[in-house]
């Protein structure tokens, strides 16, 4: 799995950064001011890795944080990891050439690992189709214990009819024998009497008969009924744990707006309180998932009794709706076994990354990250391959032996290291020591401790005492050695790699990351013009506020098509070396100096020259826009070196031709052709190459263009020199050579050199 | 009758016609529009030594069509074959014309194949033809020659279609590259640049592929492009007109009773 996309939400100073792509040549830089959130973005990513966050990364809002990154993967590997999908997963998984994991962090600040992205919107589409049956059961459900409650009421009511009937006809019964004992009634009366006795009766028989009917009716929904109770009663458990669990978040929030403000964990008493809510919190959320399950399940089971299956029957075919609309997976189970392939991701920072001069074996032990030098302690211990076990040797002399042994091998390999990486010589050998702290030291006292040593040229120091440079590389290169012993996948996060190292030494970080690219990814920040390279600004992502001067705004990051948008103070490291390309290409009094519009130009001119190996003596001077064609002109004649100026065919050039013979060379009496031009109507130097060209080695799409290059580059708003600067880099790197470009590119190219050969 | 009057002619027998159904009016009419977008093969005459054009629709309308521009210095000829045939072949068809004329005015010293590669850019601009999601894969196969009357240099340039070169009973075929104007399946790269040698007399051929794709009502098999060759090689001496009545003959005596499956173009001249 090789990382190629990150998404940060809610940490610290960043709300969203959006998709960012990382270079696909696994070396990617941040570049920004201070407070930016370079460093946030590489913290975000260590995170998304270890889970672990701390109230201060959360933002005042208190939003929860959101780490998304993107993996690219060989096509049908998802099918090999993962087990048994149902048909459509298989088909989706099939075709898939990356997967996205998302950490999401709930509040209690614990977090899960969920797939998301296409297979998680499969997943989610599965859960909504779930969703809706269950809601459409619901609703027959309540329908049809709306019909239960409205039977029962008139069986209620039909009960009290009938025992009003039954007082009224024994009344009439008993007058009617009354008479009889004493003497007979009119014929009439009796019949009037024995008319509303019949009616009577008629109306119980006719109460009796709807009392059956419902009575019988309500018999067959008994279980119905009974699954209705159920309902209610579990839907009133879930309802009351889902408001215990608002409210406990509530709580939570409270918590992390206090930790956020004061920024230290609050008193012991406070933490008992936090500790017995966060049990509380983490129990009610399991128990109300449960709720919920069951809630689920019951709702389906209640469906198949409506439909008049027994309970037996319901109970077989919920299993089997369970599986039709569940898949066995879901973003969760399938986000935590994808991230078991996932690349390991350390962040290599100067507090804890950098040898430090002592470190006690207990820290090393605790594993207390907190300490000075802990995962530099860490990474030598791992590359010597000790554990605690090898310190417990109980001979000194065997152990002394051993560490020797360890210690020439150490510093055996980082010589090697030292010099194939960075060039140098210097016979450096690396020691470290078992000792215990004196009586001196009281608590202390007899525990061990780990001490390192530098060595160089008979010269013993301690890594603190030695030179930054010595103690970053080395510290590094443990690292490096560490990650090897792994044997796992590593995205090394390097923050501010080689501050306040001198410009060679932080050359010579590049130089590393260039080694170790193709077995480890690097994402580094920096605001050094030298760890950026020029001709690889697609490896540059910016980091910058929203508001440039608040830091209550919000971080944005800028992909290197925006970094245009970017601001000037943002743009520093890539300014100082826009300005001066490379040291070796800038004015020259051996060479002949062409002074050309911009940066973009000075990539083309630049490669044309590589392309054709044009071995005449010019340096190619970038001006920062035509505009300070003059200036440069100036400061050229005032140190007397030889130069001209290349103009294109724009308006903005051509008036500048007028300026420069009106005002610039109008003193020159040296008769030379001061401004050239390229024979043909170029507007622009990316007009030299055909469209075809253009389109294959720059644009990399097959767009039809109609218009010139450089019109197309203008009414695009494309970013010309990060375009032109991966050109140049391609072309230096062999990718594109000479014979890739057709006849009409290699003619302009022909009259670039020809012009260029008239140059003296 | 020129085209002109012709075209003239036409409309007055289409608004005559009034009983006609809609859409054969309409089809009718975009068939004589189209014509007039072609030249009139009377206008040839001063530009070749001789020539025919044998252009034999399928339908109304047409996906085959032939070019010719002419300035101070150059002659360009060409002939095209878009995808299908029928209304959207013709579309397509007034589409090229129309870029081929915007390019060749627009060009002091004329290149074949950089004309082709040009047409190419502005057909899969306006088709929308990005190589990711086409809306169309629709395209032009293609033939053009430049003929610069001052150096007598011949410049081809091929799109699918080829040119036959037949001098002094001999044939000599240049192959066109393997390429369309517009989306194909690999990556654009340039069309090739031929420059061909010529003599008084020498007769060149452009055609779309309709001829030799025809199915035979005999054999039920292609008359192929092989034949094709051999059918011109045997032509030789013939003047253009007969050439023309040759070939038409030879297509409809293979075609028989059976159906023109597309549409078919021959352009013959002599320099």
């Amino acid at each position: 799995m090789k990382l190629t996309a990150f998404r940060i939400r809610n940490f610290r100073s960043i709300v969203d950064t959006g998709w960012q792509s990382l270079s696909p040549d696994n070396i990617t830089c941040l570049i920004g001011q201070n407070e930016s959130g370079k460093t946030s973005v590489l913290e975000a990513m260590k995170v998304f890795y270890t889970g672990i966050i701390s109230e201060d990364i959360l933002r005042s809002d208190l939003s929860l944080p959101e780490v998304s990154c993107r993996f690219s993967i060989p096509e049908g590997w998802l099918l090999k990891v993962t087990d048994n999908p149902g048909t459509e997963l298989k088909e989706l998984l099939s075709g898939l050439t990356h997967i996205e994991l998302t950490r999401v962090w709930i509040a209690d600040l614990s977090s899960v690992i969920i797939v998301s992205g296409e297979i998680s919107q499969y997943l989610d589409s599965l859960e909504d189709a779930w969703r809706i049956y269950l809601g459409d059961v619901t609703v027959k459900l309540e329908q049809e214990l709306s019909i239960i409650s409205e039977n029962e009421k008139k069986l209620t009511g039909l009960a009290a009819q009938e025992s009003e009937i039954k007082s009224k006809i024994q009344p009439h019964e008993s007058k009617s024998k009354g008479f009889l004992w004493f003497g007979k009634k009119t014929a009439e009366s009796d019949s009037v009497t024995d008319g509303l006795t019949a009616d009577l009766k008629n109306q119980l028989a006719e109460i009796r008969r709807k009392k059956e009917q419902i009575s019988a009716d309500l018999l067959g929904k008994q279980s119905m009924k009974k699954a209705g109770e159920t309902w209610h009663k579990l839907f009133d458990k879930f309802i009351m744990l889902d408001n215990h669990l608002a409210e406990l978040s509530v709580k939570l929030e409270e918590r992390h707006q206090k930790m956020t403000l004061l920024m230290r964990p609050v008193d012991d008493e406070d933490d008992q309180e936090w500790r017995s809510t966060l049990n509380d919190y983490r129990k009610t959320r399991s128990e109300r998932d449960l709720k919920k399950a069951e809630l689920d399940r019951h709702i389906a089971l209640s469906g198949y009794i409506m439909a008049g299956s027994t309970e037996e029957e319901a109970e077989k075919k919920v299993n089997e709706i369970i599986q039709s609309y569940k898949s066995q997976y879901n973003s969760e189970i399938l986000g935590r076994k994808y991230f078991e392939y996932c690349p390991v991701f350390e962040l290599f920072e100067d507090f804890g990354s950098l040898l430090p001069n002592r470190i006690d074996m207990e820290d090393i032990i605790t594993g207390n990250d907190q300490v000075e030098g802990y995962k530099a302690a860490r990474n030598f211990l791992s590359i010597a391959q000790l554990d605690y076990s090898f310190f417990q040797q109980p001979s000194s002399r065997i152990l002394k032996q051993k560490i020797e042994n360890l210690n020439n091998t150490l510093t055996r390999n980082f010589q090697d290291f030292w010099q194939q990486s960075i060039g140098r010589n210097n016979k450096i050998h690396i020691q470290f020591e078992l000792d215990h702290y004196s009586a001196a030291y009281g608590d202390k006292a007899g525990k061990p401790y780990l001490e390192f040593w530098i060595k160089d040229e008979g010269e013993r120091l301690y890594p603190k005492q030695r030179s930054r440079g010595v103690r970053w590389f080395l510290s590094f290169y443990m690292e490096l050695k560490a990650a090897a012993n792994i044997n796992k996948q590593m995205v090394l996060l390097v923050d501010e790699p080689g501050v306040s190292l001198h410009a060679r030494a932080q050359e010579d970080v590049l130089k590393v990351f260039e080694d170790i690219k193709d077995t480890i990814q690097v994402i580094y920040t920096t605001h050094s013009p030298h760890l950026v390279e020029i001709n690889k600004l697609h490896r540059v992502l910016a980091a910058q506020r929203d508001d440039l001067d608040s830091l209550r705004s919000a971080t944005r990051i800028l992909d290197p098509f925006q970094l245009s948008a970017a601001s000037p103070d943002t743009l520093s490291p890539l300014q100082s070396i826009l300005g001066n390309p490379a040291a070796s290409e800038g004015f020259s009094s051996k060479k002949f100096n062409l002074i050309v519009n911009d940066t973009g130009s000075f990539y083309i001119l630049n490669a044309i020259i590589i392309l054709t190996g044009f071995r005449g003596k010019i340096s190619v001077i970038p001006s920062t826009n035509v505009s300070s064609i003059p200036l440069l002109c100036n400061i050229l004649m005032g140190w007397g070196l030889d130069f001209a100026v290349l103009l294109f065919e724009n308006e903005q050039e051509n008036k500048m031709r007028e300026v420069l013979k009106e005002t610039v060379f109008k003193t020159d009496n040296s008769g030379r052709n001061m401004i050239i031009s390229i024979p043909g109507t170029f507007y622009n130097a990316e007009d030299l190459l055909s469209t075809l060209d253009f389109k294959n080695f720059i644009l990399k799409n097959r767009q039809g263009i109609t218009i010139a290059n450089s019109e197309y580059v203008s009414e695009k708003d494309m970013p010309r020199n990060f375009m032109f600067s991966k050109f140049l880099a391609e072309v230096k790197s062999g990718v594109i050579k000479l014979t890739d470009f057709d006849e009409e590119t290699l003619e302009n190219f022909r009259q670039v050199i020809d012009t260029f050969k008239g140059l003296k | 009758m020129t085209v002109k009057a012709q075209h003239n002619s036409d409309i007055i027998s289409l608004i005559q016609n009034q009983g006609m159904d809609d859409h054969m009016a309409s089809l009718r009419y975009a068939g004589i529009i189209q014509k007039a977008l072609m030249p009139d093969p009377e206008s040839l005459k001063g530009l070749f030594k001789d020539y025919f054009v044998l252009f034999l629709p399928r339908d109304i309308v047409s996906g085959d069509f032939y070019y010719t521009f002419s300035n101070r210095q150059h002659l360009f000829v060409a002939a095209g074959d878009c995808t299908g045939h029928g209304v959207p072949g013709a579309l397509l068809s007034i589409l090229g014309i129309s870029f081929l004329n915007e390019i060749v005015q627009s060009k002091s010293d004329p290149k074949a194949n950089r004309i082709l590669n040009l047409m190419r850019e502005k057909v899969m601009k306006a088709l929308h033809q990005t190589g990711e999601r086409a809306v169309t894969k629709d395209s032009i196969d293609i033939g053009l020659c430049i003929i610069d009357y001052r150096t007598g240099k011949f410049q081809y340039s091929g799109a699918n279609r080829p040119l036959i070169r037949m001098r002094n009973g001999e044939l000599d075929e240049f192959k066109a590259d393997k390429m369309t104007i517009g989306l194909a399946p690999l990556a654009e790269q340039p069309f090739t640049n031929v420059i061909i040698d010529t003599e008084h007399g020498d007769s060149f051929y452009l055609f779309s592929d309709g001829f030799a794709d025809q199915f035979g009502e005999i054999t039920d098999k292609k008359f192929k492009h092989k034949h094709l060759k051999r059918v011109i090689i045997s032509m030789a001496g013939h003047s253009m007109a007969q050439q023309r009545d040759i070939l038409r003959s030879t297509f409809n005596d293979w075609k028989g009773n059976t159906q023109q499956i597309d549409d078919v173009l021959i352009f013959g001249f002599q320099i």
